[in-house]
């Protein structure tokens, strides 16, 4: 016989102003099997959480329900306190009269009975809950990390300085990301290849870092503690443990025009034999064979060969498969530009000297192109005017995205500024919607280029940009004043909205984590769980979440690692018990309910009698992968497969507690 | 009629798979006491192919047989089909419900097969008036997937267009949502829940039906509203996307409501929803097994 203790909050007015509290009490005591009904002004205080215990202890109740705010919020609080007096902690159900009434509704009289009715259906559904235990899963204490950026590099470097071992895999040659891209930093202007290469180096050297580069992900599976998975080596032409990085091969590499360099946006060229940058990690050349005239001419070509000292280039080299078995994952995929074709008008790819913001960046840094001598790319001319063209892309619902890329308001006011520190008695104007400039030392540094650099700042758009002289004729719009502005200006810089890395929505689905409408991946809340996914043992960092500057992709990159080295701390990782379990006595193995398994979570399992002959086979749920999403339930035709703690037939009584 | 060359064929086939072990049963037509009618017969040994015979007569799907214990126990088994019987096999296959290594198809081309109630009255030419009207929608008077074919001597169906097949679900479709649910109270209101349309359906494979289910019971047992409302709409969700038009539930139904109306009218909103047929491909996923970004999801409001 159940015997349900019904505590209804008040929660101060938030509860009681809407919802006449002591009604629902009242309600709730008529209830058969109700033997307790009190209502209380805070329950998740001390003193609630005693009045609780005490009536489970005093009454020996067999179930509680709490009409309350969202279990979101306090389930666990109230579980807890049920399993001290020796409840089973799913035997406490919520019903969630704030979120779902006090808060939405404002007629007193229909609250309260929208509340007695959520109330009922809990009484119903607790007295059909049986005990679950949470499932307990072995944990393989390795991680991996997908990305070799800044985030990724931070994530690895952590989890690896906890004891753990971590496998790094990057797509392109080298680690560094997009971060080694850059010259100098904002705000504090140190050069990025300064900071950066030691953490490269760090991980190169690291003796708990497994580092796969020029190497893909090809599959996951498994789950949480348990994840399998395979990484595509490409193959690189090159036997990395002999080759000491040299450059023999790459200087007698005959294409070394023709071929546009990655690294430097195409900016310059570079050898089929190549290292992307001369601080790559690992200092060893990648051969593509897309332009190597070995491959494309049948063999003649083997120059880089004949130079090499230790003979470690292999044109027979194959991709390789490599397993890996991991506890947990970090996305770390980091991004790429937009495109910007949809501003014809910006006479983008028209026009040589119209860049992009992260090209000005190569024309800055010292390993670039010009060897940080700003130079043009149309005449090689140092430009003495250049305009800044802010939200290009960002912040354009029609033509863009809506969403603002966050690092473009700073890195524009770097690029006036190093452009007035390295062209002495030049001219920068930037164009802008808005200047965002909320981090530490952010403001100060941006009214430093305007107010030391002499940046002009032009709140508005430019409308056009053409040709015309040799110079670039930018028209626009300074919307302060009011006036149509016209400058010739001798380059562009357009701050192109930043957008997930191409193929990342691919490794999501992959991973099965979630993204959104951008392919931005998504958080499991996006405030109170920023560095988890909505996949248990998967993390994520850096821009692959969405635009963000260094020292936040640094911060995200160490919370995914703490979240890793919090989870490794134990020997198991405990999941809740409201997972799917399958009736195998009906069971028809049509396995529909594995088609629409959103998390791989459910298997064959062949059922075999005591000679060892299959007898039958049924549907099989891995708990380390269920979610408990119930989406099996649905597809499931005989109703063979269920969700503990959501079990048909307490649903089918709520429903029916509602008839009256 | 049954046609002697059609059935020569057809039992040296049955005959070479029972001799050479690679099947242990055909399951196939045998003629009925009535010669208007054939009946399922199971063939395990080689000397009683003679029994085996084919004509348009042969109107079950004899698909149904291979969801039962007593015919999975023989293993690898042969079957003769017709072409929409064949997609009844390609969805077993499909849901995992038979191996295609253990059935062997003996596919039989086929034109249409007489209305039985037509044939009993003596009925003996296939035409546009005298077949079912799945078979004048038929695309499959070959099957899609055959071991072996044995071509038909029947002359081709001629459609001359009058003949209007499934024409009530044109008609059902202009009425309104309550002249539709009055239509459906009157059909439902005759169901018996003899659960025949169940039992004749090569598709309704589960060993515990839903509607057996009575923790909670989910549907009414007594045989009147809504009890039966219940039955014949889940009945029909659970084969949307799934039924391959055999039409063997109407044909078994007792109290004679139109299912194939509700069958055929899903099928053609599976189809125009989602492109998809079903009983085609045994490599294709079920429809309502996949998800697709390109759903349609204009009834999320």
């Amino acid at each position: 016989m159940s015997r349900i203790g019904v505590f209804v909050c008040w929660c101060g007015s938030n509860i009681a102003s809407t919802v006449d509290v002591e009604k629902v009490r009242e309600e709730a005591a008529k209830i058969p099997g109700v033997v307790s009904a009190l209502d209380y002004k805070y329950m998740c205080s001390d003193p609630g959480q005693n009045s609780l215990r005490n009536v489970i202890k005093e009454k020996n109740l067999t179930g509680v329900v709490l009409a309350a705010c969202s279990p979101h919020m306090h389930e666990n609080t109230f579980r807890k306190a049920a399993v001290k007096e020796g409840l089973n902690p799913y035997f406490v159900e919520i019903a969630n009269i704030r979120e779902q009434v006090s808060w939405v509704h404002e007629d007193k009289e229909r609250a309260t009975a929208k509340a007695v009715d959520l109330m009922k259906m809990m009484v119903e559904k607790v007295k059909r809950d049986k005990p679950i235990e949470d499932v307990r899963v072995p944990l393989n204490k390795k991680a991996l990390v997908i990305g070799g950026g800044i985030s990724g590099i931070q994530a690895a470097l952590d989890i690896a300085n906890g004891g753990v071992e971590v496998v790094l895999v990057e797509k392109e040659p080298s680690i560094g990301g997009r971060m080694i891209q850059l010259d100098e930093t904002f705000p504090t202007l140190d050069c990025s290849s300064c900071i950066m290469t030691p953490k490269m180096v760090e991980v190169n050297q690291h003796p708990n870092i497994k580092l796969y580069t020029y190497s893909e992900i090809e599959d996951v599976s498994g789950y949480i503690g348990n994840f399998k998975v395979k990484i595509k080596k490409k193959a690189r032409s090159v036997v990395e443990k002999d080759c000491t990085g040299c450059g023999e091969c790459w200087n007698a590499c005959p294409m070394h025009k023709n071929v546009k360099s990655e690294f430097n946006l195409n900016l310059s060229e570079r050898t089929a034999i190549y290292v992307p940058f001369p601080q790559a990690v690992p200092l060893v050349p990648v051969l593509d064979r897309s332009v190597c005239l070995h491959f494309k001419k049948g063999g003649k070509c083997q120059k880089c060969l004949d130079v090499c000292g230790p003979k470690c280039i292999d044109f027979g080299l194959q991709d390789e498969i490599i397993e890996e078995t991991v506890g947990a994952i970090v996305a770390a995929t980091g991004y790429d530009l937009m495109e910007t074709s949809m501003y014809g008008e910006y006479g983008y790819g028209k026009y040589k000297d119209v860049v992009s913001g992260l090209q000005f960046e190569r024309l800055l840094s010292a390993s670039g192109p010009t060897e940080g001598v700003i130079k043009r790319p149309s005449d090689g001319k140092t430009p003495q005017t250049i305009v800044f063209v802010q939200c290009v892309g960002s912040r354009d619902p029609e033509k863009g995205v809506p969403y603002c890329s966050k690092v473009c308001c700073m890195y524009t006011a770097k690029h006036a500024k190093l452009f007035a520190h390295k062209v002495h008695g030049s001219q920068s104007y930037v164009f802008y919607i808005d200047i965002r400039s909320t981090s530490k030392g952010y403001e100060e540094f941006v009214r430093g280029t305007m107010e030391q650099d002499g940046a002009v700042y032009l709140r508005g758009r430019v409308s056009k940009i053409y040709e015309d002289n040799g110079k670039l004729i930018v028209k626009g719009a300074d919307t302060l004043s009011g006036n149509q502005v016209e400058i010739a200006a001798d380059m562009v810089v357009l701050a192109t909205g930043v957008i997930p890395k191409k193929g990342s929505d691919k490794l999501a689905q992959m991973l099965g984590i979630s993204y959104d409408k951008y392919g931005f991946l998504t958080e499991s809340h996006p405030k109170l769980r920023p560095a988890e996914s909505s996949t248990a043992g998967i993390f994520l960092a850096g821009m692959a979440q969405g635009p963000r500057d260094i020292p936040e992709s640094v911060v995200s990159g160490s919370a995914a690692a703490s979240k890793i080295l919090g989870l490794f701390s134990k020997s198991e990782y405990e999941v809740e018990g409201t997972i799917s379990s399958v009736n195998e006595a009906t069971c028809v193995a049509c396995f529909y309910c594995q088609r629409v398994c959103a998390y791989n979570a459910i298997s064959r399992k062949e059922i075999k009698d005591r000679n060892g002959n299959v007898v039958k086979v049924v549907a099989n749920v891995n708990p380390g992968l269920c979610t408990g999403c119930g989406a099996c339930v649905n597809a499931c035709f005989s109703k063979s497969i269920d969700v503990k703690g959501f079990m048909d037939d307490q649903i089918y009584a709520e429903i029916k507690s509602l008839a009256v | 009629m049954a046609n002697t060359k059609t059935d020569e064929k057809l039992q040296k086939i049955a005959k070479d798979l029972l001799e050479s072990g690679e099947v242990n049963l055909i399951i196939g037509y045998t003629k009925g006491s009535n010669p208007q009618r054939m009946r399922p017969v199971f063939i395990t040994k080689p000397e009683e192919v003679e029994k085996l015979s084919f004509s348009h007569n042969a109107v079950q799907d004899l698909a149904v047989f291979l969801k039962k214990q007593e015919v999975k126990k023989y293993g690898k088994i042969g079957i003769t089909v017709k072409g929409c019987d064949e997609k009844a096999v390609n969805s077993l296959i499909q849901e995992y419900q038979l191996s295609r290594d253990n059935i062997k198809i003996i596919g039989m081309q086929c034109n249409g097969v007489i209305k039985q109630n037509l044939a009993d009255k003596g009925e003996t030419k296939v035409s546009e008036t005298t077949v079912y009207d799945k078979c004048l929608i038929c695309q499959e008077h070959t099957p899609v997937l055959y071991d072996f074919l044995i071509e038909t001597e029947e002359p081709e169906l001629s459609l001359s267009g009058n003949v209007k097949p499934y024409a009530d679900i044109e008609k059902l479709d202009e009425l309104s949502t309550e002249e539709k649910n009055a239509y459906w109270a009157k059909e439902f209101d005759k169901c018996i829940k003899c659960y025949a349309c169940r039992q004749a359906c090569p598709l309704c494979f589960c060993s515990r039906c839903i509607v057996e289910k009575n923790m909670p019971q989910w549907i009414d047992t007594n045989s009147e509203e809504p009890g039966n409302a219940q039955w014949n709409m889940i009945r029909a969700y659970h084969l949307s996307g799934r039924c391959i038009g055999c039409g063997e539930c109407e044909r078994a139904c007792p109290v004679n409501i139109p299912l194939m109306l509700i069958n055929e009218k899903m099928a053609r909103d599976v189809y125009n929803l989602f492109g998809y047929k079903s009983g085609l491909d045994i490599n294709a996923k079920p429809v309502f097994g996949v998800f697709s970004e390109n759903d349609f999801n204009d009834f999320i409001k």
